[in-house]
């Protein structure tokens, strides 16, 4: 058998889980991510890591299981996907975790498209981007975002993903990712304190270009190393002594009932690389 | 207000022997849209408020504020209104109402009070957030629309209560004077009342029934100059046109109190209430449940009447005066002789706190029904014989209990089971603070509804815009949360009574549930589907050691119950929760901006920062210069503040004094 080489993280649904969804999306994350583990190892049957399952060179904590999927039709829902792909994560990486995550989502809630792929980049934030001219950004930084782009155009175009949105991008940004997109994006999502000091520009140039301006509560570092790390061994995971967990990305998943705006199923998948120290 | 048919009603003595027979054709219209519509599901989210204005008409040469008596004039004139019947009309029960799609027009009702309004959303609103945005708007054009259609001197507000409705002298306009056969009251005019005949004949009939006219004493706010002991000055001893003239005579006037006798006081006060279309009966049945302990407390926090019949009282809200405006009980009922004639004895008016919990919910314990109720047992055999379940039937058979108040002679010969208009005569004439609607008929579109009745009208359109949003949306919350709110329904009983106090919304603590989220892997069936999903094996619950009862809940202020409790599991606040909610699903930046403003008010509100109306009325007219501190409200005081209400009310005066302690910290 070969050796683990990444490990997958679930929450379930935690729309019924209680107080952990009062919090911010990191400690939603990660206090779900461990209500989780505790319940399903105290249910498993057998050794004590036997709630983890491997499959190839994958482990999936806790072990993938027969999803309920959803309780009506499919045209009954607004299925909305937040992708955070994480620092240090080689961009080429990305449409290969792109695929990834999304295909757990379109798996645990059992429909074969989604409505909404927003995705969240590292270590760009909106604050005041508007205001200081020095956030321009560099020419590398605008052919990653490209690049990342056209994995999202490529799922549109296979009918996976209706509509693609980004976070945290303010004038800037859009201006200098737009032209190098064949499809536009209908969402920009960004964190606003007081949303009522939105940048006039950023709501003038949205408006010229038929971009929803949508808000979000989620924080940027949504997933760091440190905080998995200490999740795992408070756990009990055990994958050996000389394992570093390293993760590569987190999406977020909402199914919400449209005519009804009763929010169904909603949760997180995670993604790390396991390697040695 | 329902339906007005038409006919000829019959009196009391002449109704009563009738009233099994309406029961029973009650409770089988009922079944037979239960049968039909029991399965009915993915109905949409739509929901609608209703908003009840007073209309009154200024003497500016004397300075009086009055309440004009041309409600019925004034719904012709709307009728007539040429752009509004080309836009599909707008007052229904005089003209064809036919909207288009997309386009709402107001629709205007009358009301008990013939010196009243009802305007509701021509069409209902729909179930996304951004459709929270066109309440505001909507209620602000109703408003101009109604003004529109008024003399010169005449204007719409909304003011919970009139301040001198039932003064000595003219506080109506034409003058009209008291003590007419119909109400026989000693302080206000039969005029008062809207002169479909259903109106007087429900206001005759529940003196009948009664045996005495109603009775409602509220205490009296003592100020500087109040003298002590306070007996109403304005109750007149000695009058003997009608049998009824011998009530105060016999104690039904109390010390310390403001005494009132007729419907008009209780029924003539405007409140804002909201229905919503549930998905199918059982979300129906939940939300009926969750929302019925906020019932007192949206009540404390919208508490908008402190002054009745000229006095400033000592309470703040008007339920318990409707609640007694329209007491039907007869002595027997109340308790005060033995049972001979009557077959029970009932606790509560016709209007009054919920008494019986409806829903199936895995979080329902039969604790929390601690009140026992009188049952129609026969007509609960009939309904559990046609299939209903026990708590459901219960519900219904409780109802039915009250005896029909009005009957039209017409309908008697002229049944069909198709129908639903004798089971309205009983379900739409049991007042209590939330009301669970089935659908009109069996195949109508309109699904199963509940209506949340205990908030009050207040002074402007973005207050009611706020608290009807902040109730949608705490519905959404509770839904995708699967909240549980239960305490036992006598509580809630007892927090409406407390609701009432002067300042409650500061100076009370009410019970409420301290742990609402459901115990975890709680499937989707508890929120309100039909169908149980199928679940997988490994998440089948372990059954929950249920505590006590009394350890689910604890008293909390108004503010602990919006904003949340210090500490790790104390209780997270409304306003947390429906933020959460918020932060759950796609909000665009325009409407979280403007959904921030109504919560706002919900949260300044309930700590304090912005006063009640209630507070703030009081104040006004303590701070008048003609107010002479002895808790009358005089003709002078009276002008001013409903010319204050008017300015709020039309969007108008910021920045001026009049908008302190409202939406400005004092």
């Amino acid at each position: 058998m070969l050796p683990p080489s990444s490990i997958v993280f679930r929450t379930g649904n935690i729309i019924i889980a209680g107080r952990n969804s009062l919090e911010k999306s990191n400690q939603e994350l990660l206090n779900s991510l461990r209500q989780n583990f505790e319940d399903a190892s105290s249910r498993a049957t057998g050794g004590q890591m036997s709630w983890i399952e491997a499959r190839g060179d994958t482990l999936y904590a806790p072990s993938i299981e027969e999803p309920d999927g959803l309780s009506e039709e499919r045209a009954e829902y607004d299925i909305t996907v937040k992708l955070f792909y994480l620092p240090g994560v080689p961009v080429s990486k990305r449409r290969d975790h792109t695929r990834e995550a999304l295909q757990h989502v379109l798996r645990e809630l059992r429909v074969s498209s989604i409505d909404l792929l927003i995705i969240s980049f590292p270590d760009i934030s909106f604050d005041a981007e508007d205001h200081s001219p020095d956030t321009e950004p560099s020419q590398r930084e605008v052919d990653e975002w490209a690049e990342t782009y056209r994995a999202l155009e490529t799922l549109q175009m296979e009918g996976q993903v209706k509509r693609i949105g980004l976070s945290e991008f303010g004038v800037a940004r859009l201006a200098k990712l737009l032209p190098r997109t064949s499809i536009k994006p209908s969402v920009d999502q960004i964190n606003v304190r007081d949303c009522c000091v939105v940048p006039k520009p950023l709501i003038q140039f949205a408006r010229e270009q038929k971009i929803e301006l949508l808000t979000h509560n989620d924080c940027t570092n949504i997933l760091p190393s440190s905080a998995l790390q200490s999740l795992l061994l408070e756990t009990h995971v055990a994958l050996g002594e000389l394992k570093k967990v390293d993760p590569q990305w987190v999406v977020k998943y909402t199914a919400v009932v449209q005519d009804r705006g009763v929010v169904e199923n909603k949760g997180y998948f995670a993604m790390a690389r396991i390697g040695i120290d | 207000m329902g339906l007005l048919s038409l006919g000829t009603p019959l009196t009391w003595e002449e109704a009563k022997p009738h009233a099994d027979l309406v029961r029973e054709r009650g409770i089988e219209q009922l079944l037979n849209i239960w049968k039909k519509a029991k399965s009915k599901e993915r109905d949409i989210l739509l929901w609608g408020d209703e908003i009840e204005y007073l209309v009154v008409s200024y003497d500016e040469d004397s300075k009086d504020a009055r309440l004009s008596l041309r409600q019925a004039e004034i719904l012709k004139d709307l009728a007539h209104d040429e752009e509004l019947r080309k836009a599909g009309g707008c007052v229904p029960s005089l003209q064809e109402i036919n909207q288009k799609p997309g386009q709402r027009v107001p629709t205007f009702h009358a009301e008990y009070g013939r010196f009243m309004l009802e305007a509701t959303p021509g069409a209902p609103y729909g179930g996304t957030l951004r459709d929270l945005l066109t309440v505001e708007p909507d209620m602000m054009k109703r408003r101009v629309i109604a003004k529109q259609h008024m003399t010169k001197n005449e204007t719409p507000i909304t003011m919970t209560s009139f301040p001198r409705l039932g003064v000595p002298g003219a506080f109506t306009q034409p003058y009209y004077p008291p003590h007419g056969p119909i109400a026989r009251s000693i302080f206000v005019p039969d005029e008062i009342i809207n002169p479909h005949i259903r109106f007087p004949t429900l206001t005759a009939n529940i003196r009948s029934r009664r045996g005495s006219k109603v009775c409602i004493n509220l205490p009296v706010f003592y100020d500087e100059k109040t003298p002590t002991p306070f007996k109403d000055p304005t109750v007149q001893y000695d009058l003997s046109d009608y049998p009824e003239d011998g009530n105060v005579r016999n104690g039904a006037v109390k010390d310390g109190h403001v005494y009132m006798d007729a419907m008009g006081f209780g029924m003539g006060s405007c409140c804002l209430q909201i229905t919503f279309q549930a998905k199918n009966i059982s979300e129906a049945r939940t939300l009926y449940d969750q929302l019925c302990p906020l019932g007192p407390i949206m009540l404390a926090l919208s508490a908008a009447s402190p002054i009745f019949k000229g006095y400033l009282t000592d309470i703040d809200c008007r339920w318990n005066i409707i609640s007694g405006a329209v007491d039907d009980r007869t002595e027997e009922e109340r308790g005060l002789k033995p049972l001979n004639e009557n077959k029970y004895v009932i606790p509560k008016s016709r209007y009054d706190s919920v008494s019986t919990y409806i829903s199936q919910d895995p979080g329902f314990r039969p604790e929390y029904n601690d009140v026992d109720i009188h049952q129609n047992l026969p007509l609960k055999q009939k309904l559990l014989g046609g299939g209903m379940d026990e708590q459901l039937a219960k519900h219904f058979a409780h109802l039915f209990i009250r005896d029909p108040l009005v009957i039209f002679s017409e309908s008697i010969n002229n049944y069909h089971v198709e129908n639903n208009d004798n089971f309205e005569n009983i379900q739409s004439t049991n007042w209590q603070h939330m009301r669970f609607k089935p659908p009109p008929s069996a195949e109508d579109a309109i699904g199963w509804r509940v209506e949340f009745r205990s908030m009050e009208v207040q002074l402007t359109d973005f207050e009611n815009a706020a608290f009807s949003i902040f109730i949608v949306l705490l519905t959404r919350t509770i839904l995708s949360y699967g909240l549980n709110f239960y305490i036992p329904i006598s509580k809630v009983s007892e927090n409406m009574e407390t609701a009432h106090r002067r300042d409650a919304v500061l100076s009370e603590k009410f019970y409420f549930r301290k742990q609402v989220f459901p115990p975890r892997y709680a499937n989707r069936s508890g929120k309100g589907s039909n169908t149980s999903p199928g679940g997988s094996i490994s998440n089948t619950p372990k059954p929950v050691e249920l505590g006590p009862v009394e350890d689910e809940y604890c008293l909390m202020t108004i503010n602990e119950i919006m904003n949340g409790q210090s500490g790790q599991d104390g209780f997270p606040g409304l306003i947390t929760l429906i933020e959460s909610y918020l932060n759950s699903v796609n909000v665009d930046v325009e409407t979280r901006c403007e959904l921030a403003r109504y919560l706002d008010l919900i949260r300044k509100r309930s700590t304090g920062t912005w006063e009640t109306a209630a507070t703030w009325i009081r104040n006004f007219v303590r701070g008048h210069p003609d107010y002479e501190k002895d808790s009358r409200v005089n003709a002078a005081v009276n002008y001013d503040l409903v010319k204050a209400a008017e300015t709020l009310g039309n969007g108008e005066g910021k920045g001026t004094d009049l908008w302190k302690g409202l939406f400005e910290k004092r």
